[in-house]
């Protein structure tokens, strides 16, 4: 995606209604396959400086906790114990 | 289960299942284990509960469906029904409080953060770790079901038996949480001073 980040003169200030459009921006970046999400999307990032902003940090939010969350190795002995039980248990 | 089980899949097919769609979500598994537990022992054994329920229940498991969706709800379930009632870690709220609390699936949209995406890009993995476990297990789950796993709202209302709007609502409320919690951490590295923007 541009990255035009730097606010433009033609977005309005206030938001028309911002709990449909704050929904719908957090469906499309929760991958929600919305009918014409992409040009609703394209609209709103154009025209609307709440929804611009609201989009960019729900997306920055998303993508810190993909890619930054500490991940725990699984202990190297688990899978085998579950299988030995099962094994028994057969 | 309340239906007799069908005897629909011979034991080679069960074992198949097992190694093939089973087996490979261990990672995942864990790692959710973990964020529900905190603790190293009770993930393992959270995790192990969950496999072994799994092949004992392995003739209702849809061939063809998600099965990481399938063995996330055992383990969902497991938790609250086995783990959280030994669980020495108070239980901060819990599932049902948190219907009651909030049974109304409108949320408020128009609270603003101040909080800065170049703050949240800056942000530690620890940060964003610490503050994911901050939150209320319920609240926490949706996150990670959502973001860290790249689950459906579809699939996370059938994890957790509840409607999607309320799984909507409640990613967007714990979104918020998680929010004020980055924005105690922005502050104290310096960043959302009114003031000297950029300076
Ligand atoms: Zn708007």
């Amino acid at each position: 995606m541009d990255d035009n980040s730097t606010p433009s003169g033609d977005r309005k200030l206030s938001c028309s209604d911002v709990s449909k459009c704050f929904q719908l921006l957090e469906s499309i970046l929760d991958g929600e396959n919305l009918p014409n999400s992409k040009e609703m999307l394209n609209e709103k990032l154009a025209k609307c400086e709440p929804c611009f902003k609201h989009f960019h940090l729900e997306q920055a939010i998303r993508d810190v906790l993909k890619t930054k969350c500490t991940k725990q190795a699984v202990p190297s002995e688990l899978e085998a114990s579950i299988r030995e039980i099962i094994q028994d248990r057969k | 289960m309340s239906e007799v089980q069908r005897k629909k899949y011979s034991e080679q097919e069960k074992s198949k299942i097992f190694d093939q769609e089973f087996m490979p979500n261990i990672d995942s598994m864990y790692n959710f284990a973990y964020r529900l537990t905190f603790d190293e022992d009770d993930a393992k054994d959270l995790v192990q509960d969950t496999y072994l329920k799994a092949f004992r229940f392995i003739n209702s498991f849809e061939q063809g469906t998600n099965a990481k969706a399938w063995l996330f709800r055992i383990l969902k379930n497991s938790f609250i029904n086995d783990y959280r009632k030994k669980s020495k870690q108070p239980a901060k709220i819990d599932y049902q409080e948190v219907e009651t609390y909030y049974n109304s699936d409108d949320v408020d949209y128009t609270s603003t953060t101040d909080l800065r995406v170049d703050a949240v890009k800056d942000m530690l993995g620890d940060e964003i770790s610490n503050a994911l476990n901050s939150l209320a297990v319920d609240f926490r789950t949706v996150i990670i079901l959502c973001d860290l796993e790249g689950f459906t709202y579809e699939e996370m209302a059938k994890i957790l038996d509840i409607p999607i709007g309320t799984v909507r609502s409640r990613l967007h409320r714990a979104r918020n949480l998680l929010k004020d919690k980055l924005r105690s951490y922005a502050s104290t590295m310096g960043y959302g001073n009114d003031e000297e923007e950029g300076s």
